[in-house]
């Protein structure tokens, strides 16, 4: 027996680990959903509306039934025959079918489906489907939508999701599906200086380079899938209310997804394809191609009408915000963003009187849904926007102004939840010493100005949400962790298999992360709004420390001590008190008298809130907790062409504690460089309902060109109290304040304020030209 | 339908293959070749870039029959000792990683011609790539990386 020294120094969380399977990403081998070995399948291709709304008089699919290759065609009528009001699915209203029946409401909405053998077969012959129309009257902005008729559903269905939705079943004759109102104290009783701006940021859409992709055949009685999804959970839910089954007989399975950032989550193509293999019997599969990707989801385009008042000591007194969310054709989880985003649209600021009336608004176009941010980002287009004029029009450093203003921990907020773990002063301190702010620069160079902006972000985590987590401890000592997050290029898989091997006590790479599978991987909410790295980091952390339990039990039993003089370190178990020692491996050999034996363990972590009152909008506990991230950028403007270039640009987010730094930094990084494409360029163009740029020849994505001079990330830590080992999430937390802090820098090389995204050198000329 | 010779990560094959079919379908189908993928479908994204001949081509709209004869190298043929994925790796040059293997084709490309880019050159060669992630800042550093690795062993090659 040997004294063995403990090494729990040896630490996994906060150490830059590798990414799990970066040599396989590196050298492509990697398999996404689509590469994945499943049963022979046919094709299907569908054909979609002409029309942005319209009655659907006639469907002619003969000449597609006899095309060469062709098995089958469906249209949404005959889903319709077969399962009814349950073929309209949807997370907050159960509102779009996978295939439109009776009415379109969009151009580009699916109407019917061609199974074929092979692709090309598939799409030729959904061609040569010719459907009759009896044409309606489109509605295709918020503002005429809020107005009155047309309406885009004759009826409001809230689904059974979301609970706080039913008050709103039945209602008729209306466009706004949800609307959240925040009211505290009274604008309009206070005096001061008072700035009021309508903005407008439009549609833009995610574009994760992997093609969305969904698969489904019948296995006797079950049906399976395997699809790019970050919700597996809530699909197997949602196809087992489909089709009428126990959630047993559905298995969703899923894969690493090229990236996502939003746009594969609830229902996109797995109910179509479910649908069409359990109707007809046939193991199907489809690919969306990129003018499709397009079609399937968006960033909801926002309208913000805000104000905001400071009184003569330069404090924040007031803030009015109408918010007007475009959904869409059908709700997705617009109502949640419409309520989550709208609660913190005056900003991370302590301010006593507030109007905040947020709506969510159907129009005919394809479906919004949730995109990094969670519409987070169009709010703070305005309050970034509004904060840093007013501190102009008082002839204050709008750093100064926001230091004074903003919420600290302990604060409450204006929804009326207290803030903890959330350093928006940390962040802007980082950020605007960064890139060197109050230190003198050349204003002007020729035809180029040059400024300096800055701004800031708030967003809630997703709560209430509920995360699982089972481990299984190998008898070599090795590990396999059960989980449904889904790494989409955040890197979960890594720092989940970093918070097991810390309570554990093992290495890098001796924990295996088993891709989620419905059959297998236990429940969890959704991989969404930055809330994996908390809920399911706690599940994970539980379920280890479970397991380390049970460990210690089986050694005090081997060396017949009380479980309190054992400590599990990194070479095993050890005894203090007889200094006895037995690694894992052993210890597990010596209980179950076998090799390659398992030792389970498993946890739950579930989050709750008090629900937003639906008079005034306030809750002491809206949210489990806080995100707080901070943008600084130096650039020039070209006065004689209207192009923007980015000097510096500085972000940094409250991530509490850092799981592993290296992947924070890219999450930031990554967040940043999205951002500058909302900023500069990206937008979704609709002439009529009809999107005129889905093609990546048309749409404009940030490229290595688009990178700034210099791109500083910084991480900030401010433990959360239940987080695990003090972590939260980061993904979307520089996304946020991204676009205003570059209009706020033009607005200081100009003199020119900007309100409506994104600031194309067209939009820059022509406000320098309007210029008073 | 013709039969054509093609020559994949070092092994050749007779195939047949129909007139329009894209080098895309038919690397993915024939040789297994998962590091070549759709993004677009019209040249505009990178990520099914492989080397024919040593030279960068969107193989999501070429036509297979046209590349009769041809040696073509996919991110996952090149060798295990490859300098430019082990920079990759170690700069930790991926994130959800779809996009990687075509900047890694990219990289080849390059330093194929040019051992020692400049920065402006790095970014000008990979200007048609997009990574949705913004991993930019890590896959310049692995390019320039590479080509100081690869100028070292040339330099004990010759000494």
């Amino acid at each position: 027996m040997t004294t063995v020294e403990s090494r729990s120094s040896v630490a996994a969380v906060g150490e830059r680990w590798a990414r799990v399977d970066g040599r396989a990403k590196v050298r492509g081998e990697l398999r996404y959903a689509a590469d994945q070995p499943v049963r022979p399948c046919l094709d299907v291709a569908v054909h979609r509306s002409t029309r942005p709304h319209a009655k659907i008089t006639a469907i002619d699919t003969s000449r597609a039934l006899a095309a060469e290759g062709v098995v089958a065609v469906v249209t949404g009528a005959d889903l319709y025959a077969e399962f009814g009001d349950r073929l309209m699915t949807g997370p907050a209203f159960s509102d779009q079918p996978c295939l439109a029946y009776g009415k379109v409401r969009y151009v580009g909405e699916p109407i019917a489906a061609v199974i074929a053998h092979g692709v090309k077969q598939a799409r030729e012959a959904a061609e040569l489907i010719e459907v009759s129309y009896d044409e309606l009257e489109p509605v295709h902005d918020v503002d005429k939508a809020v107005q009155g008729a047309p309406f885009v559903h004759d009826e409001l269905r809230p689904s059974i999701v979301f609970g706080d939705l039913k008050h709103l079943r039945g209602k008729r004759d209306t466009n706004v599906n949800y609307e959240y109102n925040l009211r505290k104290g009274d604008p309009s009783s206070v005096s001061g200086t008072t700035v009021s701006y309508d903005f407008w940021c439009p549609p833009t859409h995610h574009v994760p380079i992997e093609l969305p992709y969904a698969a489904a055949w019948c296995e006797g009685e079950r049906l399976e899938l395997m699809a790019t999804t970050q919700t597996p959970s809530y699909v197997r839910q949602s196809l087992a209310d489909l089709l009428d089954l126990p959630l047993n007989r559905v298995r969703v399975r899923t894969a690493p997804l090229g990236g996502s950032f939003g746009a594969k989550m609830y229902d996109r193509l797995e109910p179509l394809v479910a649908a069409l293999a359990w109707t007809q019997k046939m193991a199907v599969k489809i690919t969306a191609t990129r003018e499709e990707a397009f079609l399937l989801t968006t960033r909801h385009g926002c309208a913000v009408a805000g104000s905001m008042t400071a009184d003569e000591n330069g404090m924040i007194v007031a803030s009015t915000s109408d918010v007007r969310y475009d959904t869409g054709a059908y709700a997705d989880v617009g109502p949640r963003i419409t309520a989550k985003s709208g609660l913190v649209a005056p900003g991370p600021y302590k301010i006593e009187n507030v109007r905040v009336k947020s709506r969510c608004v159907y129009t005919n176009k394809p479906s919004a849904g949730p995109f990094r941010g969670f519409g987070v980002p169009q709010v703070t287009w305005a309050h970034e926007s509004l904060a840093d004029e007013l501190a102009r029009q008082l002839g204050e450093d709008p750093v100064e102004f926001r230091r004074r203003n903003m919420l600290r921990e302990g604060d409450i907020a204006p929804v009326g939840t207290p803030m903890h773990s959330a350093d928006f002063l940390g962040s802007l301190d980082a950020v605007t010493e960064a890139i060197g702010w109050g230190t003198p620069f050349v204003k002007q160079e020729g035809t180029l100005v040059r400024g300096r902006g800055v701004a800031v972000g708030v967003k809630a985590v997703l709560t209430p949400t509920i995360s699982n987590a089972v481990v299984q401890l190998n008898q070599d000592g090795s590990a396999s962790l059960l989980i449904s997050t889904i790494d989409m290029g955040q890197g979960s898989d890594t720092i989940m298999a970093q918070i097991a091997a810390e309570v554990l006590c093992l290495g890098e790479g001796d924990v295996r992360v088993i891709q989620a599978d419905t059959d297998v991987t236990p429940y969890d909410t959704i991989t969404a709004g930055s809330r994996s790295t908390y809920h399911t980091g706690n599940a994970v952390r539980l379920a280890a420390e479970n397991m380390r339990d049970k460990l210690v039990e089986l050694a005090a039993e081997r060396f017949g001590v009380e479980a309190t003089d054992i400590k599990l370190t990194s070479d095993g178990l050890v005894s203090a008190q007889t200094q006895e020692t037995v690694s894992v491996s052993e210890l597990l050999h010596g209980h179950f008298g076998a090799r390659g034996t398992t030792l389970t363990a498993e946890a739950n972590f579930s989050t709750s809130w008090q629900p937003y009152d639906h008079e005034n909008g306030l809750s002491p506990q809206v949210t489990e907790h806080w995100f707080a991230g901070a943008a600084a950028v130096q650039l020039t403007v070209d006065t004689a062409t209207g192009r923007i270039h980015i000097e510096h640009l500085a972000v940094a987010g409250d991530v509490g504690r850092a799981i592993n730094p290296a992947m924070v930094e890219q999450q930031l990084s990554g967040a940043a460089i999205m951002g500058i494409g909302h900023a500069l360029f990206d937008q979704m163009v609709f002439d009529e309902g009809q999107i005129v740029n889905g093609t990546l020849l048309d749409y404009q994505l940030p490229s290595i060109k688009d990178m700034p001079d210099k791109l500083t990330p910084i991480i900030i830590e401010s433990p959360h109290r239940t987080g695990p080992f003090g972590a939260k999430g980061v993904g979307e937390t520089t996304i946020i304040p991204l676009a205003p802090a570059i209009a706020n820098a033009v607005r200081d090389a100009t003199g020119v304020r900007i309100t409506t995204l994104p600031l194309t050198p067209e939009r820059v000329l022509t406000a320098l030209e309007e210029q008073p | 339908m013709r039969e054509i010779e093609l020559k994949v990560n070092g092994l050749r094959r007779k195939l047949g293959v129909a007139d329009d079919e894209l080098l895309l379908d038919v690397l993915r189908r024939e040789f297994g070749t998962t590091s070549v993928r759709e993004g677009c479908g019209v040249g505009a994204c990178g990520a099914c870039t492989a080397l024919v001949g040593g030279k960068s081509v969107s193989t999501c709209l070429s036509r297979a029959a046209r590349f009769d004869g041809a040696e073509i190298t996919t991110a996952d043929g090149l060798p295990d000792d490859d300098e430019v994925v082990d920079e990759f790796v170690a700069n930790r040059a991926m994130q959800c990683g779809y996009c990687i293997p075509g900047f890694v084709m990219m990289a080849h490309e390059l330093l194929g011609e040019n051992p020692q880019p400049t920065d402006e050159e790095v970014v000008e060669h990979l200007e048609g790539n997009i990574c949705r992630c913004g991993t930019y800042s890590e896959i310049h550093a692995a390019i320039k990386a590479a080509a100081t690795r690869r100028a070292a062993r040339n330099e004990r090659a010759t000494a």
